[in-house]
């Protein structure tokens, strides 16, 4: 995402990669946390690693009809932190949907407006995620914390 | 140091009759400078300050109802979850006015027209009591005005009211949504 306040408008084809690239990092990480949580949480994490799975393909499938080749997913992602029980998969799981949700966001400054509207509305299933691992609501999801 | 002499006359002969023959000509000062002319009246806010301010509009009447919600709530166990969406609230307009500028002498501050009737409905109605159904509603209403709004905005701005409908989206779910 381009820093709030600083940008113009961005590249189209750029801004659905980076979202295609958070969305594939996502499906790689909720298969992470999803082994350490169980029940409901456990149903969530398989419910959202869907989601994701959808929600990559869909991008791929974009950025191919922009006449783009869409990235491809890394065979490994370095983890932010060790994840070894419930609570930081938790934590693991909310910094995935920030980044998807920081991602859509930044499909926001592009000049189409057909994307803009597709990025805003896109951003709002990973930050509703995010609340939920978080257990609460952020003010300006997706943008920098001393926005 | 001959020279010197005829240019000066030059250059003030110049400054003389410069005015005198554009006013021969008919010209104004607006046809000289591109632009609007300065004289003319007040300017009207560009498109963008007109959309802010309907958005800051919508945003107060959203405060002005979460206000109502909690002080009907205090020392309920709804009151402090509301307290803490009204906080986010507050931040969303605080950062709103301060991306409004508006020069000194400028068309009125006032609402946009085509503001949109279902962000402004809550706080038109000015409830002693507001429900938690209202509140939602309110939510739901304001994330799809601002993303309605956002393609006709400059990126930042665009990004700043995707932030808030998704705050906003996430407050829905909050409520029971």
């Amino acid at each position: 995402m381009t820093k709030l306040g600083t940008t113009g408008a961005i590249g189209a084809v750029a801004a659905l990669q980076a979202a295609l690239a958070a969305e594939q990092a996502a499906v790689f990480g909720y298969g992470v946390a999803g082994a350490h949580l169980s029940g409901s949480r456990r149903s969530a994490a398989g419910q959202y690693w869907t989601g994701h799975n959808e929600a990559r393909d869909a991008l791929a499938a974009m950025i191919s009809k922009l006449g783009a080749s869409p990235v491809a997913a890394q065979a490994f992602y370095q983890l932010p932190f060790v994840v070894h029980d419930a609570t930081s998969a938790m934590a693991l799981a909310a910094y995935l949907e920030d980044g998807v949700t920081r991602a859509y966001l930044g499909i926001v400054a592009v000049a189409s407006a057909r994307l803009r509207t597709f990025g805003a509305q896109a951003m709002q299933g990973p930050a509703a995620r995010a609340a939920y691992w978080r257990g609460s609501t952020e003010a300006f999801p997706g943008l920098a914390a001393d926005t | 140091m001959p020279d010197i002499l005829p240019r000066r006359r030059l250059l003030l002969a110049s400054a003389t009759t410069l005015p005198l023959l554009l006013a021969a000509a008919g010209c104004r000062s607006s046809d000289v400078f591109t632009g609007p002319d300065p004289l003319a009246g007040k300017p009207q806010p560009a498109p963008d300050v007109v959309t802010l301010q309907a958005v800051i509009a919508a945003e107060e009447n959203m405060v002005a109802l979460y206000r109502t919600a909690v002080s009907g709530d205090s020392g309920t166990t709804r009151g402090r979850p509301l307290a803490a969406l009204l906080g986010q609230h507050t931040q969303h307009l605080a950062q709103l006015r301060a991306r409004l500028i508006v020069p000194a002498g400028a068309a009125s501050a006032s609402p946009a027209p085509s503001a949109s009737p279902t962000a402004t409905a809550p706080a038109k109605a000015s409830p002693a009591k507001v429900s938690i159904a209202q509140l939602r509603t309110a939510e739901r209403a304001s994330a799809t005005n601002l993303v309605k709004r956002l393609a006709a905005v400059e990126p930042a701005l665009a990004q700043l009211f995707a932030s808030i409908a998704a705050c906003d989206a996430t407050h829905v779910i909050a409520l029971g949504g």
